[in-house]
């Protein structure tokens, strides 16, 4: 993995954008933090995170329209999205790839499955 | 929404409270020893846990309005989530070296998935699946924080529990108490758990409570080991308080069960019981087995039947006994009724009374059988024989001779249990047993006498003479009888 480039976190929910920044900067990622789905646009044009992961339930810009903004970027569009959804909401998970994420992680988040996630779209 | 998923929650909320109370009560001992990022993720932990009693305080008190709901649970989600990453961050680093540490956090953990599968819509059905029957549960852990874990996820189902904190302490209490279940952590100090499943195994009384072991590593051969000693089921440390109640549910039913059975055992074993005393004394063994293995037993009320009746009766007794002594006149009365009782027995006759002198008995009730009628006849002629070794007897005593005579009729009865409920008799009405009675009245001394009805069911080598019409009262129709002739076959 290319451990120079961050990996982009965008989540509202101060608790969790601080515990799976601990976890993922434990697992030797750099991490940037983004709380809405306006900044997270800004952000990935900034920085070029390897991946970002991102909670669909956004303040400002919701995550699916960030995720639709991306696609339709010539310059944001290679950068690998992966949805973090909601646990039992199967309508979300087919929505988030609708809109254009490469894969989606459900909440509660298994944290090793997500690494392997992160891994294999960071390498692509 | 309705209110069961708010139960559910409830539930899981509380244990879930209460293992981070017992995590921070954990840390709080332990702080010095770990490193300053266990420290942090800690410190982030418990502002998770903080957040989450807020979280579920507003929730309790919140209208149920729909859009509040989906709110609260959102957020409820998110500090849920944020819980269980620094737990599980957690037992990864800590757990090698701080092993009491490492088990409170999988305890955490395993609450959390529970909140989680008890958070979504299989709330309804769990909080359904797991309700059972309230039962009386000894939880005996050596530590504390697990006996009041236990007790309230239990107490919180409506069971009664009691805590042993010792082997010794559990076995007193199964002697105070009827226990449901007993729930039984392996390793303690002093008398442990196996040694406590053995003294529960070997108790007479103990042997059906459901045992289930608690073992704290996950140990199968140790498991194997108690289900051969008579455990019923296991658990693991840290258990799932879901399965937890699914396997309290199960032993509960389980002694229920028993209990039901013993209780029926109970009830057979009385009526065993019962039904030797009303007809031990007047029916072989043999009818009384019979009548035992009949699953209708005894119920009062009764059947028609085709029986032959015998009546018999010591001619002139009661004029004899006034010459007699009283104590005379029983050791008579005992010589004659016992073996006449002997008698009867063997012809398989039941007794239906002595009425002083007089015997009152009946061939082919309760069971009916092919040669009722012959039996009564070949029964009656042994006991006509019988009287030379009774006279014989009572001479050599000194009193005097007597002379039975014998009637036979046969007829349909009601044979059942009449009277009360609390005084009742297996006893027979009907005509005919009346006009039994008015035949015996017309019977001498060694005759026996029987009705044409009695005759007409008999088959083999009887000779019978002096036939007579006997007038009866309550009946037009005079009773045709005929005196029995000795015969030698």
């Amino acid at each position: 993995m290319n451990k120079s480039s961050p990996v982009l976190l965008v989540e509202d929910n101060e608790l969790n954008r601080d515990m799976l920044t601990r976890r993922l900067n434990r697992a030797g990622l750099t991490v940037i933090a983004a709380v809405d789905g306006e900044q997270a646009l800004k952000l990935m044009a900034e920085h070029a995170p390897s991946v970002v992961l991102m909670d669909m339930n956004l303040p400002v810009k919701d995550g699916w329209t960030a995720c639709r903004e991306a696609r339709d970027n010539e310059q944001l569009r290679h950068i690998p999205i992966i949805a973090l959804t909601a646990h039992a909401m199967e309508a979300d998970r087919i929505h988030a790839l609708e809109a254009g994420c490469d894969d989606f992680a459900t909440k509660p988040i298994d944290f090793p499955e997500l690494l392997a996630k992160i891994e294999k779209l960071a390498r692509a | 929404m309705s209110s069961i998923p708010h139960q559910s929650t409830a539930l899981w909320s509380d244990a879930l409270l209460r293992t981070l109370i017992e995590l921070r009560q954990l840390f709080t001992q332990l702080e010095s020893s770990l490193d300053e990022t266990a420290r942090e993720d800690f410190s982030k932990l418990f502002e998770g846990a903080n957040r989450l009693e807020r979280s579920l305080e507003s929730s309790a008190h919140s209208s149920h309005d729909q859009l509040t709901d989906k709110t609260s649970r959102h957020d409820l989600m998110n500090v849920l989530a944020a819980i269980r990453g620094y737990a599980e961050m957690l037992q990864e680093d800590v757990s090698p070296d701080q092993p009491d540490l490492g088990d409170s956090l999988t305890r955490l953990l395993m609450t959390i998935q529970t909140a989680d599968a008890g958070g979504e819509s299989s709330a309804r059905v769990r909080s359904t699946a797991i309700s059972s029957d309230p039962g009386f549960i000894l939880a005996v852990d050596d530590r504390q924080e697990n006996r009041e874990l236990v007790a309230r996820y239990l107490s919180r189902s409506g069971h009664l529990v009691v805590t042993a904190a010792t082997g010794e302490e559990a076995l007193k209490t199964l002697e105070q108490a009827d226990v449901d279940v007993v729930l039984l952590d392996l390793v303690m100090p002093g008398m442990d758990g196996r040694e406590v499943l053995r003294r529960i195994k070997e108790h007479e009384d103990w042997r059906a409570t459901p045992v289930i072991v608690i073992s704290g590593h996950q140990d199968m051969e140790d498991i194997i080991e108690c289900i051969e000693a008579g455990a019923d089921d296991y658990l693991f440390k840290p258990f799932n308080p879901v399965l937890l109640q699914a396997r309290i549910k199960a032993g509960i039913e389980r002694k229920r069960w028993h209990d039901r059975e013993e209780l029926y055992r109970h009830q057979l074993e009385r009526n065993e019981k019962f039904i030797r005393a009303t007809f031990g004394r007047y029916l072989s063994d043999e009818i009384v087995t019979d009548i035992l293995e009949r699953p209708e037993g005894l119920e009062l009320g009764g059947d028609l039947r085709e029986v032959t009746i015998m009546m018999s009766d010591i001619r002139g007794f009661t004029t004899l006994s006034e010459h007699l002594a009283p104590d005379q006149v029983v050791k008579m009365l005992n010589r004659y009724l016992g073996t006449m009782t002997d008698i009867i027995m063997a012809h398989h006759g039941t007794i239906d009374e002595f009425l002083g002198d007089a015997i009152l008995a009946v061939f082919g009730a309760p069971l009916e059988r092919e040669d009722d009628a012959g039996r009564a006849v070949r029964c009656a002629q042994a006991m006509q024989a019988a009287m030379a070794d009774i006279n014989a007897e009572n001479r050599a005593e000194g009193l005097p001779e007597v002379q039975t005579g014998i009637a036979l009729n046969t007829g349909s009865v009601i044979a059942g249990n009449i009277g009360s409920e609390r005084r009742s008799k297996y006893g027979f009405v009907g005509h005919p047993m009346n006009v039994t009675s008015r035949i015996e009245d017309h019977c001498a001394g060694g005759e026996i006498l029987l009705s044409d009805s009695t005759l007409q069911k008999l088959d083999g080598l009887y000779a019978v003479t002096d036939r007579r019409s006997l007038k009866v009262k309550g009946i037009n129709q005079a009773v045709v009888v005929h005196r029995l002739v000795e015969v030698e076959l």
